[in-house]
Order: C-alpha cells, then structure tokens, then sequence
C-alpha cells in the first residue's frame, strides 16, 4: 500500500501513456485511411475504404472520449491549463470529427456522395492537423508562469508544432495503409504498399528530426542523453523503434499482409515510449510534473484505479471478439447490411 | 446576468447551446434501445416475423439518434476544459472521473456493440444479436447515470470539503451518492422513457392517422400507450419528490421557480404561485395569481408548512426567477398534460376504439399524440433550464461561483467559436429532419423483402 502510496501518479501516467497510444494507433489508422481517401476519385474504392472502418471507428473514436474523461479526472490541472491553451486546436478538430462521422452515418444513405466524401477526407485530415498541434504543442512546452498560462491563442502555432504536425500526418497515412494491406485485396492493397513506403520514409525523418529538436530545446532531456545511466534508458527505446521500423519497411517489400501493420504499431509503441521516457517527470516540458498535476490525494487516483484495472481488460476483451466478428478481407458489397 | 464579463457570458450562452442541443438526441436512444431490446426479445421466442420488422424499422430512427448523440457529445467533454478550466481544476477530482467512468463504462460499451448492432445481421446469431443491442441499452442507461450523478454533484456537492480552491475526496461513495442524485438520476431516466414513449406512439399515431401501415403500426401504438401507464405517472411522482428534494437542499432554487420571495409565518400556509410578473429590483412579484397554501402543501404535505423565500438569501446568492419559474410551469404543464393523454387514450381504448377499422376515425386521439412528441422534448428542456438556473449564480452550488469558473480566453475567440457550433448545430438540424423523413417516409420494409434465411430466427 505504501508502494502504492508513492508510485500512484506514475501508474496513472502508464495509463494515460498506453490511452494515448492507443488511440494514435485505433483512430490514426482511421484518419489515415480518411486522408488516403482523399486521393482516390473512384467511388468503388472510397466506398471500400470506408467499409474497412464502418464497425469500427465508433469506438477508436471513443478511446478519445476516454482519454479525455481521464485526463480529466486523474490530472485536472494539466487538463485545466492544456485545453485553453489549446482553444483554437480543439475545438477545430472536434468540428473535424463531428463532420468525419456524419459521412459515415450519412454517405450510404444519400444519392450523391460528393459532399459525404468531402467530410470524410477534410475531417479526417483537419483532426490529424489539430491533433498535430496540439500534441506538438505539449511537447514543445506552454508558456506558463506558476500554474497559471500565460501564452495567447495562438501560441500553439510555430515551427516545432508545425513540424510534429506533419509527422503525424505521415504517421496516420503510413498506419492507414498498414491497415488496408490487411483488410483488402488487387488493387487497393497493391497501392497501400505504395503509401506506406512513402509515408514511412517521411514519418522516420520528421520522427529522426522531431527527435533531435525536442532533446535539444529541453536541457534536462539532453542531460539524461549524455550522462551514463540516463543514457541506457533514453536510447533503447529509440533502438528498437528502428529495428521495427527497418522490420517495417522489409515486409512491406515482400508478400505479408498482417507483418506491416503490426511493425508499424511496433515502431509507433517504442518510439512514443521513448520521447516520453526521455519527458519524465514532467507533463508539460520544464513546467509541470506529473506529480503535481495529479489529483490532490492519492486516495481519489486508487479509487480510480480500482475501477479502471477491472474496466480496461473488459473493454479490450468485448473489442477483441468484435474484431473477430468483422475478421477477414472487407468489399463494396459490405457497407450497409 | 449582469456582472459577468463577456468571456463568461459567451462561455455560458456556448455551454446552453452545446448541451442542450446534445441532449435532444441520446434521451430516445435510451427508450428506444430498451425496446429494441424488447422486440428483438420477442422475435426470438415468437419467431414472428413482426417484431422483426419492427426491430429494423425503429432501429433505422434508433442510429440516427445515436448519430447525432455521438457528434454533439464530444464538444460537451472538452468545453469543461477549454471554456470552465478553474472549474476543471476544482471540481476535477471527483468530477473528471465521473466523466471518465461514463466514457469508459458506459459510452465504450455502446460504441463497440453497435457495430455489431448495425453490421451484424448476417455474421452473429439472433441471440447474439440480442445480446449486442442489450448491452447498447444498457451502455445506454448506465450513461445517463454516470452524467447525471456527476451533474447532481453540482448541485448538491458531497463527500469532500473545498481546500485552497479544489475540492478534494474523501468519500466518493458519499459524493456518488450525494442528496440531490437520488431523485435527479431516476426523475432524467424516466424522462427519457417518456420522451421515447412519445416517440414511438407519435410516430405510430401519425401513420395511424394516414392510413399507412395501419396493423404495423396499431401494435407500435399499443405497446407505447402500455409503457405511458407506468411511466407517466411515475415521472410526476419522481417530479414531486424532486421538487421536495430541492426544498430540502437547495432551498433558494425552490424559491426561485416558485417565485416565492418571502418565508410563510409560522401557522399560515405558503401558495403556489400559478402565474407571475416576478421583480428581483423590488424582491417580490409586481403582480400574481396564487392558490392559497399550495406550495406549503406540495412541498412539506402539510397546509401550512414552513417553505423559506428569495429574501432569506443574499441578493449576490439569488438566482434569476422570471427563466426558472416559467420553466418550470412549462415542464410540470406537459408532464400533467401527457398523463392525461395516457387516460384518454386508455378510455378510448377500453370503448374499442383503437380496432383497426375503427382507430382512423380517431383524430383528435392522434394529432394530440403527434402534438405530445415534441412537447416531450419541451418538458425536458425546460425541466434543465429550471435545474441550472436555479443553480445560479453557482457552478459548484456554494463552493465556487460561474463567474469564477470560466477559462481567461478573449471574448472575440469564444463569439467566433460560438458562432461557428451555432451554424453546425443548425446543420445538424437540418441534416436530422430531411434524414428522419426519409425513415418516416419510406415506412417499414414489407414482409417478403426481410423472410430471407438471416430473418428466422429459428435456422441457423
């Protein structure tokens, strides 16, 4: 219990990390698939595309609403000064996601689907944007002063964001390909291997820059780079983010039709892993730690715990059998019934 | 109103409108998910094909719902962030998490099975497709109940104290179980029953009252007015203890939607105030039409029971009265005015006049059901506003003021993202009635289309 006591705030973080992961992951394929989509003019295709996510983006969608919810409950003073920090990012892309999902509901049940195929695309590439940015923006730092923001609307906005926000696209694009190598077949499949290479290539750069930049504006991070013990810890992940990547980019050569995906979530595990272990022990960069941004009491974050550790493999476990439910390769012929 | 500053007026006039748009949509996916329930339930054992054209048709309305549930819903979450993030950080502790338990719970629960739900005809067994919509319905209520425990919280905070401007826990069970959840919880569930009752009996009505689908739709009619026995009655009786709940705990919202600005003296009665011009200026009513002892009566089931009034309270702790008060007249009107219906209809009934031959003739019947499906929505959007109005000017009731809750964002950012939910909303409006009348239009599937193998449930 005492263990429990002092670690709580950590387990937290764990669990917030894994909810992030989670869903960059569920709904980055989602997204990546939306903004793929964009390229496409032929109705066929688009229609199978979105038939490939039709039972699923409801609830990769709701591991933000999730995500939210707990952030919320578990760390209200980050949750309390990063969401009017970042004001004009969020609530973009939750009109980003609000006209994602009406194309869903709403394309199959329509005569034309010019506009439904537009907020597909345009949702899905203006959240991946958002979220760029705001994501970017965390991890840059927020200007603060104590506990108070102190930036205006716009200090989201710089070259550091803008950069992360063009590895998340590359990264969503490269996760949605992944994904249609796996739920399709000819032709589709034949061009999502083409995707995914070049979306890899883009994401390991941005990644390798991203890397390199952020290490280089935090001090303490770079003092965990260059000091010996710190250095074991700040560099596997990043080492075995390469291998998957490189294991990546080899199936993505040859026949598999599963191997891709799973490397590329492989590659998306180690390298966020490492970025954040490289963060520790702060939330928000220089300024806030994860300790302070916790709840007052260790009390409320075991209660919560509790609760969570019985929630978390239910939800996972219900997940699991519908995605055995909707196994196999999808076709046109699957949107609607 | 006055002395807020813009930034928090906008940020309140944004707030209304997110939630209260939000809330049109998830109160009949509530009903209609336990019917469906029923439906597919009967199907199974009955193995007619009736109910399980029934189950697609009201299913058809039922995605729609949740639909715009789903994209008004998110907004909602991150608003308390972005727009109330003093009151993120002081209520966040017990608040958040029960945002977190809804998510987590109830919404992901929803979320996934309704892919199976929509998708999953012709790859899951009947039973298994029972099994799905039945955790959508629960999903469902048990979303409802997290929300609203979370909302009578602030009303009613409990189980902690207020400690350098945080609330910190020391008992959630207390704060879960808080004075005003015990009637709130089960006064909203019941309400989206009703709504749903109306719904469905609305809808009936009016292809009864067209002609259309005539047997269909009598039964559709039937099972609502059976459901509108036990649950119109029950809303007023939750209504009532609601009411006495407030009188309990939140004496000074009583006193605003009552309208009722002074304490009765000992041994005389407090009335109900039927209809008012109330002045918080001169902190009375200009002029009234009143019941002699009637609020006395209703609130403490006694004639001259003491009902404490407006001016007991500061004039910086009263909340607005004039919005409350005809709110809630509005609300407890409708509620009265469905129970009504629901005998009438039964009389009719019980005279033979829902027979298929004879229940077209049954005009006024119908148009008033059809007339009671949006008045249900009414009831419950003025029952809110009486609810977080009275509440006024508090956020957290007693702990932490509106005025003190809202973000530091510019005004102009907030009138530019206000205006842009205001013109989605609209579109969403729109997009909702030209979708739904395309539902309605197109009616139920006919026999012969749905008696293929994935329609019995009896070969697998």
């Amino acid at each position: 219990m005492e263990w429990l006591n002092a670690h709580i705030e950590q387990i937290w973080f764990l669990i917030i990390g894994f909810l992030v992961l989670y869903y960059a992951v569920a709904d980055g394929l989602d997204l990546g698939v939306g903004i793929i989509a964009l390229s496409t003019r032929d109705e066929e295709r688009r229609a199978i595309m979105m038939a490939s996510l039709q039972n699923i983006w409801q609830e990769n969608q709701t591991w933000l609403v999730v995500l939210g919810g707990i952030l919320f409950g578990a760390f209200p003073l980050f949750y309390s000064i990063a969401l009017p920090a970042f004001y004009v990012p969020i609530t973009v892309m939750i009109f980003g996601l609000i006209f994602r999902g009406l194309a869903f509901e709403f394309r199959d049940n329509s005569k034309g689907h010019s506009l439904w195929n537009l907020f597909f695309g345009l949702g899905s590439l203006v959240t991946a944007v958002s979220q760029g940015f705001t994501l970017g923006g965390i991890f840059y730092g927020i200007p603060m002063e104590g506990q108070t923001f102190t930036g205006t609307v716009w200090s989201w906005f710089h070259p550091y964001s803008a950069l992360f926000t063009l590895g998340v696209i590359s990264g969503y694009i490269m996760l949605g390909a992944n994904y249609l190598i796996l739920k399709t077949e000819g032709d589709i499949q034949q061009q999502g291997r083409h995707y995914a290479s070049i979306a890899a290539f883009f994401t390991f750069i941005i990644a390798v820059a991203i890397y390199l930049w952020t290490i280089a504006r935090h001090p303490y991070m770079a003092a965990k780079w260059l000091a010996m013990p710190g250095l074991l810890h700040v560099a596997a992940f990043p080492l075995l983010a390469l291998f998957a990547f490189i294991m990546c980019l080899r199936s993505l050569r040859g026949r598999p039709e599963f191997a891709p995906f799973l490397w590329n979530v492989a590659f998306v595990f180690f390298a966020f892993i490492g970025l954040s272990v490289g963060f520790y022990p702060y939330i928000i960069p220089n300024m806030l730690t994860i300790k302070s941004a916790a709840v007052s009491s260790p009390k409320t974050l075991i209660f919560m715990l509790a609760v969570i550790i019985i929630v978390l493999p239910v939800i996972l476990a219900y997940i699991s059998y519908k995605h055995w439910v909707f196994r196999g390769k999808v076709g046109s012929g699957d949107y609607g019934e | 109103m006055d002395g807020f500053t813009d930034t928090v007026m906008l940020s309140r006039v944004q707030f209304a409108l997110t939630a209260m748009f939000h809330i049109l949509w998830p109160v009949a996916t509530i009903g209609v998910s336990l019917f469906l329930v029923f439906l597919e339930a009967c199907w199974i054992k009955s193995g007619k094909d009736e109910y399980y054209r029934h189950a697609r048709f009201w299913s058809r309305l039922f995605f729609l719902n949740f639909a715009l549930g789903v994209a008004t819903g998110i907004p909602l979450e991150f608003q308390f962030g972005t727009n109330w993030s003093a009151f993120s950080r002081a209520g966040g502790d017990f608040f958040g998490h029960m945002l977190g338990y809804e998510a987590a719970m109830a919404f992901m629960l929803e979320a996934s099975f309704i892919g199976i739900m929509m998708f999953g005809w012709k790859r899951v067994s009947p039973q298994l497709h029972l099994f799905a919509t039945s955790m959508v319905a629960f999903g469902a209520s048990l979303s409802a109940f997290w929300i609203m425990v979370a909302n009578s919280w602030m009303q009613t905070p409990a189980g902690g104290h207020f400690d350098e401007g945080k609330f910190i826990v020391t008992s959630h069970l207390s704060a879960i179980f808080n004075s005003d959840m015990a009637w709130s919880v089960p006064h909203m569930w019941a309400a989206a029953l009703e709504i749903s009752i109306f719904v469905v009996g609305g809808l009936s009505a009016w292809y009864l009252y067209k002609n259309r689908h005539t047997d269909f739709f009598l039964n559709s009619f039937k099972w609502a007015v059976l459901a509108a026995i036990i649950i119109t009655p029950l809303q007023i009786w939750l209504g009532d203890g609601a009411g006495r709940g407030a009188y309990e705990h939140d004496p000074a919202k009583l006193a605003a939607f009552e309208a009722h600005w002074q304490t009765n003296p000992q041994g005389r009665g407090a009335p109900f105030i039927v209809i008012a011009w109330p002045d918080p200026e001169v902190q009375d009513n200009r002029w009234s039409i009143e019941i002699p002892n009637l609020l006395s009566l209703l609130t403490t089931h006694t004639l001259t029971g003491q009902v404490r009034g407006l001016r007991e309270f500061p004039r910086e702790d009263q909340p607005p009265v004039a919005i409350p008060f005809y709110a809630f007249r509005i609300m407890v009107a409708i509620g009265t005015a469905l129970f009504l219906l629901m005998l009438w209809t039964l009389w009719v009934w019980r005279k033979g006049g829902l027979d298929a031959p004879r229940i077209a003739r049954q005009k006024w019947l119908l148009r008033t059901w059809m007339a009671a499906l949006p008045l249900s929505y009414f009831a419950m959007e003025t029952g809110w506003v009486t609810k977080e109005m009275g509440r006024q000017p508090w956020v957290i009731h007693g702990l932490l003021r509106t005025g003190d809750a809202a973000s530091r964002i510019p005004a102009g950012t907030v009138a530019a993202s206000l205006a842009a939910f205001a013109s989605v909303y609209t579109f969403l409006a729109v997009l909702f009635f030209v979708f739904a009348w395309r539902i309605i239009a197109r009616g139920p599937d006919s026999q012969s289309e749905d008696a293929g193998s994935d329609a019995n449930p009896g070969k697998e």
